[in-house]
């Protein structure tokens, strides 16, 4: 009998195949609704029946390539099943946002499923072989969305988005080969398990030369932080979401740049937890994490495009994981700001998730109503928009990190958990604050407010069909960043213990 | 008895021989007979090498048998070459190049 | 179970009344408003419910976990938290009442009325709070009220400049708070108890944070208090809120948010005397702000930003207040918090008043276009008067009494440490402060009218008279209630512990000094002389003042340019620098980053380029290859390279 992983997955693909199948718009976006709606249907059930702080769940493990030491691991933890909600969740939004997509109608939905699917996978998958072949196989959805349903100079950004993270995956493709036979050739035990691999190498079980576990390092890292993506490895990232059609740029930036993340918590900090590794890495994830966040404030300050300003929020944004991530590794005296470090970078993924789709989503009917996506051709929107209006400020708001919204708690704990371990490092971060709510509030005087741009014409309010994904995600935010049980049990069920637990492999003190 | 080394030494130099015509003959059909050449060279080396057995005259044998399928071919087309370019030079052949 | 029990519901009952509001307000009575004045009228009487329990001697103090370890949300009721509800909740009252007048016509009613409902609720649960996280949310939320409704004409370009100034300067005050958050976090959460963000200032807690931090905490916290009270240099953004609606510069920009960062120093008093130095910064800063928006008020034109600049003075007195109270300890709170809330009533009175001016005249602010409206709306000339009086500290009003307490701590400071600067930084704001607002009453309601519109100005409907009579009489009679407040407040504190912080913080407390009699009776004289300069001014007219007015007086351009502080704040320091530095971020991020990335991508097309050359197309050359190729592979088969 398959586990609910397992059902996830098949639900995902036969919904993408008939989907392909079906003719008009009317059935494939039906189809989709109902598939993706059963997967999210799944995970939420999965999550009620979650055990707090158990471990790996939900495992299902069947040899797939014996000689190869290859299998079908999948499980969560902590760590994976508000990821699998995050794809599954927002798929489903995307479906019913996308409600009136008419070009293409049957591959678009077909190709929201098979990212769905491959999301899941990769947020689930305990054998780095699997792991890779999903995680490579968001790439193809992805590049058909810009490629297919994208702006006027799609094939440049689809191009570019695949071989500049293709290029990152091979670098971590060839640190997993790396970690697959030096275990083997060491301990005579060729395996891509995921759990082995990491335990035998995080407890240095592996005896290699400091040089090549650094290297392994390296090269996984390079992978994470071109996904997440890190400044400087961050060009693809505008560039695709300016050309992308809007539920390209949802599904972008709320579920895929979380892989980055994601891997961060997975291999990284488990790896960095050799004995032989560089503790350098602490500082470099550091250093990445805060010139992410400065550099794309004041690289989003000078934005003139709105989707573009919203990209670069989310460079932001992700920095705050790395330096969550460095700041629960680094060498502290207590562990409980450490844990709190490593718990927020976790819900950081989750709400920049959600947050993100409504800044997206609310762009995308910006310019789906107006046609333009300036900001200086905007003004005075709330006038024939109030609706939208209510839900971007609502979005942006919570996207400078407002207090009694998602992003606060995450921030607050990153923040408020890396200083001890890494005070300059926090207070470079807490300098751009301001300048993050400078561009989000700039945009919104410009966009939303002030006299209406009468060449806009007579513009009509958001569909109902946007509305409600894009509401639900609004109350979302604010049910996770005020004190309720769902907020509680997330963070404090689900997240700390396997925060704690990735942490409990590092030596005691952490690192450096 | 002829010693081997001298069946070896014809067929190096005929080997030799048809390399070099390959390699700067520009006429076709001279291409083409070079690489009969070519060729028998490597029968003289099979059957020099059967003195034991006979296994490498049989696979001469098989090898001249093909040789004159693959002539047959290659005048083929280069009648055909001719037809449509009135040339049978290789170096006008170029439209293959990057 | 009493009163006390529920006091959660004095936040909670408003925020009923905004999702309300925001849903259905638009479908009721009057098209919006009554579910926020029911809902506030409910929070009104269960504060004073629990006032009266609180005077009993009753105390609560409510946590439940929340995220994290140490982390909690819960309220806390004490006799500072107490006053604090009756006071917002009282004047939120009012100014709601008010509002229903006053926002009769405006299309978008119950979206206002949501909106002031979700401030009160705000400003209730900042009050309410007992941990400074908590604050801190709260905090947040009423800078968002406050950004929303400087906004809520939005149409109007001003109004959504001004919004997104106020919420970025405080954001900077706020960036400062949260940074003390986390020091204070750092060096408390290895401790024992898991009391984390809560208000417990034991001395073993703050003796084991080295005082450096301590006053490092401190002076974080002054400088959220400063963003939020619009302190020197954070002043700039009060006087352009002024864009929003009246009602909401009454409640938001003069009674209530812009006291929670007053509110702020006193509730984690115990750390500023506990720390070496802050209370000394504390004071001048306050005592500074106190003189510098009184001589700024002196020239402005416009009614409300006259109203606004009075504001930050007074908010001064405040911080001044709680900084010369290291010579007194625990009573100093009670100090501040007395002339807070009777500043509050009046200058929610001066706020209201001007609207009912701003109505009648047809939204006009400008004093030069006012003139002899005291005939035309008398009621609210003497309500007005009632305020201004009590602002200049006339004697007997609820202004005197609290004003008069600051002064003379002051000097007390002054004789105990040798620090006059505050005093005589009070004690010019306060004789400022006179003339500035009697110029301002002067202007608008004798003499002549100087427009067509002052001629036909009209007196405002009863349900705006009302709140303006009701707050007269407290900004009137609230001195009466001072000694009692005094020993209420300002046993907030154990005196005993507040000693030995103080001797912490190297602060020595005095008691009973004499003051001498001139000193005592100076803050009165200066008032009065006041409000004579001014009548001499601008009553009778017995000073040309078109000789100073000019732009060629140095003074005067510099006043009427707020001492260049906001054109140095938003032109070159927001515009210019910043705007420079992300242009070249940008230029940056496109042209070396991305051209670095598209540079490797040429750079390999160029390397293919340069490379499919090899592919000739000509079959001896590859036959060539084919041959050096088998001949190299031999020799190295037979081992010869």
């Amino acid at each position: 009998m398959a586990g609910p992983i397992t059902w996830i997955l098949l639900v995902l693909l036969v919904g993408a195949i008939i989907t392909f199948l079906t003719r008009t718009l009317q059935q494939a976006r039906i189809v989709a609704l109902i598939s993706s709606g059963i997967a999210l249907l799944i995970s939420i059930l999965m999550y009620l029946g979650y055990e707090s702080g158990a471990g790996m769940q939900f495992r299902e493990s069947v040899m797939w390539i014996p000689s190869l030491g290859i299998g079908y691991n999948v499980g969560v933890d902590g760590l994976g099943l508000p990821m699998v909600i995050l794809a599954t969740l927002i798929s489903f939004l995307c479906v019913i946002y996308a409600w009136g997509e008419e070009h293409r109608a049957n591959q678009f939905f077909a190709l929201v499923l098979l990212m769905d699917m491959a999301l899941v996978g990769v947020f689930a998958s305990l054998d780095f072989f699997l792991f890779y072949i999903f995680w490579e196989l968001t790439l193809i959805p992805m590049f058909f969305l810009i490629g297919v349903w994208g702006g006027p100079r799609k094939d440049y950004s689809a191009i570019k988005f695949l071989i500049y993270t293709h290029v990152a995956s091979l670098a971590m493709l060839l640190a997993i080969f790396a970690m697959y036979y030096f275990n083997g050739k060491m301990t005579g035990t060729y395996t891509f398990d995921m759990i082995y691999l990491l335990d035998a190498y995080s407890r240095g079980m592996v005896p290699i030369s400091p040089y090549w576990i650094n290297l392994i390092i390296g090269g996984m890292l390079f992978g994470f932080l071109v996904k997440m993506p890190a400044v400087p490895f961050h060009t693809w990232l505008p560039d695709a979401h300016v050309e992308a059609p809007t539920v390209g740029s949802i599904l972008l930036a709320a579920v895929l740049l979380k892989m980055g993340g994601y891997g961060l918590f997975r291999v990284i900090i488990p790896l960095m937890a050799n004995p032989d590794a560089s503790t350098r890495f602490v500082l470099v994830i550091a250093v990445f994490g805060v010139v992410s966040i400065l550099f794309s404030t004041f690289v989003a300050l000078a934005q003139k495009d709105l989707k573009k300003l919203v990209a670069y929020s989310s460079i932001g944004h992700m920095g705050y994981v790395s330096l969550g991530v460095a700041g629960a590794v680094a060498f502290g005296t207590s562990d409980i700001p450490r844990i709190l470090a490593n718990t927020g970078a976790m819900y950081q993924m989750f709400s920049h998730g959600i947050i993100t789709a409504v800044l997206f989503g609310s762009v995308g009917v910006i310019q789906h109503a107006t046609g333009t996506r300036i900001i200086e051709d905007l003004g005075g929107l709330t006038k024939h928009m109030p609706k939208l209006a209510f839900i971007m400020l609502a979005g942006f708001l919570a996207s400078l990190g407002l207090p009694g919204m998602s992003g606060f708690v995450a921030e607050f704990s990153i923040l408020t958990g890396s200083f001890p371990q890494l005070p300059h490092f926090v207070l470079l971060a807490m300098f751009g604050i301001v300048f993050v709510a400078a561009y989000h509030l700039w945009a919104i005087q410009r966009a939303l407010f002030g006299p209406y741009n009468e060449y806009l014409g007579d513009i009509h309010d958001i569909a109902i069909y946007e509305l409600i994904p894009l509401a639900i995600l609004v109350a979302l935010i604010i049910v996770l960043g005020t004190p309720n049980p769902v907020c509680n049990h997330l963070y404090h069920g689900v997240m700390q213990p396997t925060a704690t637990h990735i942490l409990s492999i590092l030596p005691e003190g952490g690192l450096l | 008895m002829v010693p081997l080394e001298w069946f070896l030494i014809l067929s190096a130099i005929l080997f030799s021989i048809g390399a070099y015509g390959i390699m700067i003959e520009r006429n076709g059909l001279k291409v083409l007979m070079c690489l009969e050449i070519l060729l028998n060279s490597a029968n003289i080396n099979l059957a020099a090498f059967s003195r034991e057995n006979l296994m490498g005259q049989e696979f001469a044998l098989f090898s001249i048998a093909i040789a004159a399928a693959e002539v047959a071919v290659g005048l083929a087309l280069l009648i055909m070459l001719f037809r449509y370019m009135d040339t049978i030079d290789l170096e006008k052949f170029d439209l293959l190049r990057w | 179970m009493g009163w006390i029990d529920y006091a959660y519901w004095i936040a909670l009952l408003p925020l009923i009344g905004f999702v309300l509001e925001l849903f259905i307000g638009k479908y009721t009575w009057k098209q919006g408003g009554i579910f926020a004045n029911l809902t506030i009228l409910g929070s009104t009487i269960i504060s004073i419910g629990t006032l009266i329990e609180v005077l009993g001697g009753a105390r609560i103090d409510v946590s439940v976990p929340w995220f994290y370890q140490g982390i909690v949300v819960g309220y806390m009721i004490d006799p500072l938290a107490i006053v604090m509800l009756c006071m917002v909740s009282f004047v939120s009252l009012m100014i709601h009442i008010y509002a229903l007048g006053y926002m009769e016509e405006d299309p978008d009613k119950s979206l206002y009325f949501a909106e002031t409902s979700l401030f009160t609720c705000g400003m209730l649960g900042l009050v309410l709070s007992n941990n400074l996280l908590q604050l801190f949310i709260f905090w947040e939320l009423v800078g968002l009220c406050s950004y929303l409704l400087i906004g809520f004409w939005w149409y109007k370009p001003e109004a959504a400049a001004a919004g997104k100034k106020a919420f970025l300067t405080t954001r900077v005050g706020d960036v400062l708070f949260l940074l003390g958050i986390i020091l204070l976090y750092y060096n408390v959460s290895h401790l024992p108890e898991p009391l984390t963000f809560q208000y417990i200032f034991s001395l073993e807690v703050l003796e084991a944070i080295p005082p450096t931090h301590l006053t490092a905490i401190a002076l974080l916290f002054l400088g959220g208090a400063v963003g939020k009270s619009s302190q020197f240099p954070l002043h700039v953004w009060i006087p352009d809120a002024m864009e929003g609606p009246t009602t909401v510069s009454a409640l938001i920009h003069a009674a209530t948010m812009v006291t929670a960062g007053i509110y702020l120093v006193a509730r984690t008093y115990p750390i500023f005397i506990a720390s070496p130095g802050a209370l000394v910064i504390v004071a001048v800063l306050g005592g500074f702000t106190a003189l510098f928006a009184a001589t700024l008020g002196l020239v402005v034109n416009d009614i409300k930003r006259v109203l606004a600049y009075s504001t930050i003075s007074q908010l001064g007195y405040m911080l001044c207040m709680l900084g010369v109270g290291s010579i007194i300890g625990a009573f100093a709170v009670g100090y501040s918090l007395f002339h807070l809330i009777s500043h509050a009533f009046f200058k929610a009175l001066l706020f209201l008043c001007s609207g009912v001016v701003l109505h009648g005249l047809a939204d006009t602010r400008d004093l030069r276009e006012m003139g002899g409206l005291l005939s035309r709306m008398p009621i609210t000339a003497i309500a007005m008067l009632i305020g201004a009086l009590s602002l200049s500290g006339f004697p007997l009003t609820a202004g005197f009494f609290s004003k008069d307490r600051i002064i003379e701590t002051a000097y007390e400071y002054g004789v105990a440490t040798g620090d006059y600067l505050p005093w005589i930084f009070i004690l010019l704001a306060a004789l400022l402060t006179a003339i500035y607002t009697f110029r301002l009453w002067f202007m608008a309601f004798t003499g002549e009218p100087r427009s067509y519109l002052a001629e036909h100005a009209h007196e405002g409907s009863k349900i705006m008279t009302a709140p303006l009579i009701v707050l007269a009489a407290f900004a009137l009679g609230f001195g009466i209630l001072q000694s009692r407040f005094y020993e209420f407040v300002g046993a907030n504190f154990d005196t005993h512990l507040i000693g030995e912080l103080a001797h912490l913080g190297g602060y020595h407390l005095h008691h009973g000094g004499e003051v001498p009699l001139i000193i005592m009776i100076l803050p009165a004289i200066c008032a009065i002389g006041g409000i004579a300069i001014a009548a001499g001014i601008w009553y009778n007219n017995r000073v040309d003042l078109s000789r100073y007015i000019s732009k060629s007086n140095p003074i005067y351009r510099l006043l009427w340019n707020k001492y260049y502080l906001d054109y140095i704040f938003k032109d070159l320091i927001a515009e210019r620098l910043f705007g420079f530095v992300a242009l070249l971020a940008e230029a940056f991020d496109r042209c070396i980053i991305d051209g670095i990335v598209n540079g490797i991508s040429r750079a390999i097309i160029a390397i293919g380029s340069g490379l499919k050359r090899i592919q000739t197309g000509v079959v001896e050359t590859y036959a060539t290859a084919v041959v050096i190729g088998v001949v190299i592979l031999i020799l190295l088969i037979g081992g010869v390279l």
